[in-house]
């Protein structure tokens, strides 16, 4: 059963994240390695986590905005997060949280300006409703604006520190512990169950707005929730690792062509499926080039792409 | 009264454009000097430089060091060593320099750090007939190079020389044997560290540390917390101007590497540590002390 | 013969926001049970503002539009949906769907949040292949349906949501003769073996005046005759409304509308 051998799949990522690493850690002191329950298990949780709530709002926001290609990070909210962290470091903000808190931060200050934004191509009804192309363009919009004056920020003040924000940008695990798997342990249920709760009514929505509601959804507080849900999750995930782009467009498209369309499945195997391939991908940007180590993001890419491919072509011809 | 500095200013700007149209292929004179830079460039002087701007503080020093000290009319904010430096003209911080602050300055000589970053403020230089000299300076044995090259250009060449000799054998001291261990870190999140491509990683050789990550050979890279804590280094240094501690240092990941649980670490002033420096001995000493745990001057 | 109430809507006004004039003004319109309404008129008359009203979707500026008793804006949206299933004029599906699953779409209105989908739901979904015969495409995708096949899975589709009323926006548009005709004998045919009410816009006047039992004819959102189609449709009233002469001739015991050509010397 494909069930089945997701769970193994996903079991046996959690058990290479383990064992694998740059460091050797001699079979006898692994029960007591610090450097195992210290820093690989948070950091293979954390992929877990944020590949997971990366995968699912993919989905969410592909139905939302009716469109297969939309990104977690179309919403602008990198541009935002970006910029949170860099102010961080340019006011030297103290403490060793300033900098995830801050890009969160900014994240958030993105989505509420996008929403906004979305309000106003909104039709009739009672107040603004939002118009899911408007959220794309807006998306799109808010992001560069965030990403030009971070990129004036960099270059009118002291150039190295604001340089290495940029590093952190471009997403990793490195912060990985227990107290960031805490952190998102607590906050990402209720977004989750948001998006869980709203599977029918997305099912419903691609068929369009007007049949959605013919059908029973109410499709204006649908796209509310949704929306804040997907923002909510997606700045968490890059205020802990920054901008880990291709698990939210992938992971969707790879699911559908193995377990169809239906939201009811797609939710939660997204939600396996994009932990899956982050924990991999961290698990294989610790042990590629050791000891040094890659950016995660170029990993989803390099894995991401040929599996892609491989399911395309034997999904299409069926 | 400011339009007609405006004016003045945008007339000596064209003057120069005026004369660097003419400087084309000219035949270097008789009597003039002569060198290439680090970028294969050919500098000639008609005589030796009396208007010099300095964009990178070594260089500053390493021409106050010479006897040159008083030839500059421009240097970057970050020049401050030594004390005389500091009544020359600040031309901004230098990174990307600032071209019309430079030549407002009327200098003969600009002195520029190569760096992909500056290629372009050299062609404009060029450009305005202000003639620039491109030097390296990355690891400790370039000192001596450059210390060569400014010496032939302002005609202090014995002094140049002499300077040159000296850091040259700093450089070229053997490794001290190690009494400790330690580990560079450039950056946190990801982990940064400075491998032996570094000069950095020399000093730490000089003065009797090893760096735990001197198996790879480029200046720097980014390796995970794991690979850290398991090389186990003694000490954990970052360039650092205050006394306090780095914020990283009390976030629970890394406090599986002993060398921050423990709260060992090397905070090194940017102006002795930032860039090889001519005071590249007194940097050696700097370090060792506070290996052995004597302190040192912040 | 008491048949139930579904629809009552007295003198409805509604009007846009910005609008400089009212879109409906002051139409009345009761569907009962087993009971087949169509709506004509030209472009711009307020038919799709009428459906919308109707669905509690627009809030009426006077006058009122109730459900089952119940005013239809107060409808929520899960609830209405049981009672009426609406075929949409456009459907834009964004995503590959096979007949059988967009069918089962129509059920959603009847799962509860979280539950799974029941062998009465699997029932329906049946029912309402069989009654829009196309039972044999329930494993087809969707691209792969012609016109007249989609339409009739869109009507499987509401047929799903077991309601008491059913809506049509233009159901025949882009049709040829045979699936129009087949369309339009299907929705007579449900509603007088299933007692459902039917609201059906339309521009074929001649069709709707074969099998409607009653139709309203609306004109710069005024209602300008109301009826059965033999009493609404008359000359004088198609001419003013559609702004073209015609004549009416009587088939099969129904008016049927004979546009006449406006050239002189036409033969």
């Amino acid at each position: 059963m494909k069930y089945v051998a997701l769970l193994s799949v996903a079991l046996a990522t959690v058990a290479a994240g383990l064992l694998l690493g740059p460091a050797s850690v001699p079979a006898g002191e692994f029960l007591r390695s610090p450097i195992v329950w210290q820093l690989r298990l948070p950091r293979v949780v954390l992929a877990y986590l944020v590949g997971g709530a990366l995968g699912v709002t993919g989905v969410a926001l592909q139905a939302l905005v009716r469109n297969p290609l939309a990104d977690p990070f179309l919403l602008g909210l990198s541009g935002g997060a970006g910029l949170g962290a860099v102010v961080a470091i340019a006011l030297h903000l103290p403490g060793p949280w300033a900098l995830p808190l801050a890009a969160f931060a900014g994240a958030v200050g993105a989505m509420v300006l996008v929403y906004r934004l979305g309000l106003i191509g909104g039709t009739g009804g009672a107040g603004g409703e939002l118009d899911p192309r408007i959220l794309l363009l807006g998306g799109v919009a808010v992001g560069a604006f965030a990403a030009a004056i971070t990129t004036a920020l960099v270059s009118l003040a002291e150039a190295a520190e604001l340089r290495n924000a940029f590093l952190w940008l471009w997403g990793g695990f490195s912060a990985a512990s227990w107290t960031t798997v805490l952190v998102m342990l607590v906050y990402a249920p209720l977004p989750l169950a948001v998006i869980a709760a709203a599977a029918r009514p997305l099912d419903l929505l691609a068929l369009g707005e007007e049949p959605a509601q013919y059908l029973g959804a109410d499709v204006r507080r649908l796209k509310q929730l949704v929306y804040l849900a997907a923002s909510l999750l997606t700045a968490a995930a890059v205020a802990l690792s920054g901008v880990i782009g291709f698990v939210g467009l992938i992971v969707p498209h790879v699911c559908r062509m193995v377990w169809g369309r239906l939201h009811r499945t797609l939710i939660p195997t997204s939600f396996l499926t994009g932990g899956i391939l982050l924990a991999a991908a961290d698990t294989l940007a610790r042990t590629a080039v050791a000891p040094r180590e890659l950016p995660v993001g170029i990993v989803t890419a390099l894995i991401g792409v040929p599996l892609f491919a491989f399911l395309l072509r034997r999904w299409t011809v069926s | 009264m400011r339009r007609w500095a405006h004016r003045t200013h945008l007339a000596g700007l064209l003057a120069c454009i005026a004369t660097a149209c003419g400087t084309g292929h000219r035949a270097p004179p008789s009597g003039g000097i002569t060198v290439t830079d680090d970028a294969g460039r050919t500098i000639t002087l008609a005589r030796p430089a009396r208007r010099i701007v300095s964009l990178l503080p070594s260089f500053t020093e390493l021409l106050f060091a010479m006897g040159a000290g008083d030839r500059l009319v421009g240097r970057t904010a970050w020049c401050d060593y030594p004390p005389a430096a500091l009544s020359v003209s600040n031309v901004g911080d230098g990174m990307p320099p600032n071209i019309e602050a430079v030549a407002a300055r009327g200098p003969d000589l600009v002195v520029l750090y190569r760096s992909a970053q500056n290629a372009p403020a050299a062609a404009q230089l060029e450009r305005l007939g202000i003639p620039v000299v491109v030097l390296d300076l990355n690891q400790l044995t370039d000192l001596g190079h450059a210390a060569r090259i400014l010496g032939r250009l302002t005609d202090r060449k014995q002094s140049a020389d002499s300077l040159a000799r000296v850091m040259d054998s700093a450089a070229a001291q053997p490794p001290a044997p190690s009494t400790h261990s330690l580990v560079f870190i450039v950056w946190d999140n990801p982990p940064i560290i400075i491998g032996a491509g570094s000069y950095l990683d020399r000093l730490a050789a000089l003065a009797g540390a090893r760096n735990v990550f001197h198996d790879i050979g480029s200046p720097s890279a980014q390796v995970s917390i794991e690979t850290i804590a398991a090389r186990d280094p003694d000490f954990v240094a970052v360039l650092s101007d205050s006394a306090t501690l780095p914020s990283f240092a009390a976030r629970p990941e890394w406090r599986v590497v002993r060398a921050v649980r423990h709260g060992r670490f090397l905070l090194l002033p940017g102006r002795l540590f930032g860039r090889p420096s001519p005071r590249v001995a007194r940097a050696v000493r700097e370090l060792r002390n506070r290996l052995n745990g004597e302190g040192g001057a912040p | 013969m008491d048949r139930e109430l579904i629809v009552a809507i007295r003198d409805l006004t509604c009007r846009y926001a910005d609008a400089p004039r009212d879109a409906l003004r002051e139409v009345s319109l009761d569907i009962h049970a087993g009971e087949f309404h169509a709506v004509l008129g030209p472009n711009g008359s307020g038919k799709t503002t009428l459906v919308r009203a109707a669905l509690g979707l627009l809030r009426p500026v006077a006058g009122r539009a109730e459900i089952l008793g119940r005013v239809a804006s107060e409808w929520s949206r899960r609830d209405l949906a049981r009672v009426v299933g609406v075929v949409p004029q456009r459907e834009d599906n964004a995503f590959p769907q096979r007949v059988r699953e967009t069918v089962l779409l129509g059920r959603y209105p009847h799962l509860s949040l979280f539950g799974s989908v029941r062998e009465t739901d699997r029932a329906a979904v049946e029912r309402a292949l069989v009654a829009c015969d196309v039972r044999d495409l329930s494993d087809r995708w969707l691209w792969t349906l012609s016109g007249g096949e989609y339409q009739r899975v869109r009507l499987a589709r509401a047929l799903a949501q077991e309601p008491r009323l059913l809506v049509l926006d233009e159901p025949t548009t882009s049709l040829d003769l045979r699936h129009e005709m087949e369309l339009f004998e299907l929705v007579r045919e449900l509603v007088d073996t299933r007692r459902l009410g039917a609201l059906m816009i339309t521009h074929h006047v001649n069709l709707a005046a074969r099998f409607a039992d009653e139709v309203l004819i609306l004109a710069d959102g005024r209602a300008a005759a109301r009826g059965a189609p033999a009493e609404a449709l008359t000359r004088d009233t198609v001419e003013r409304v559609f702004s073209w002469p015609v004549a009416i001739e009587p088939f099969d015991g129904r008016p049927q509308m004979i546009p006449l050509r406006q050239r002189k010397d036409a033969p």
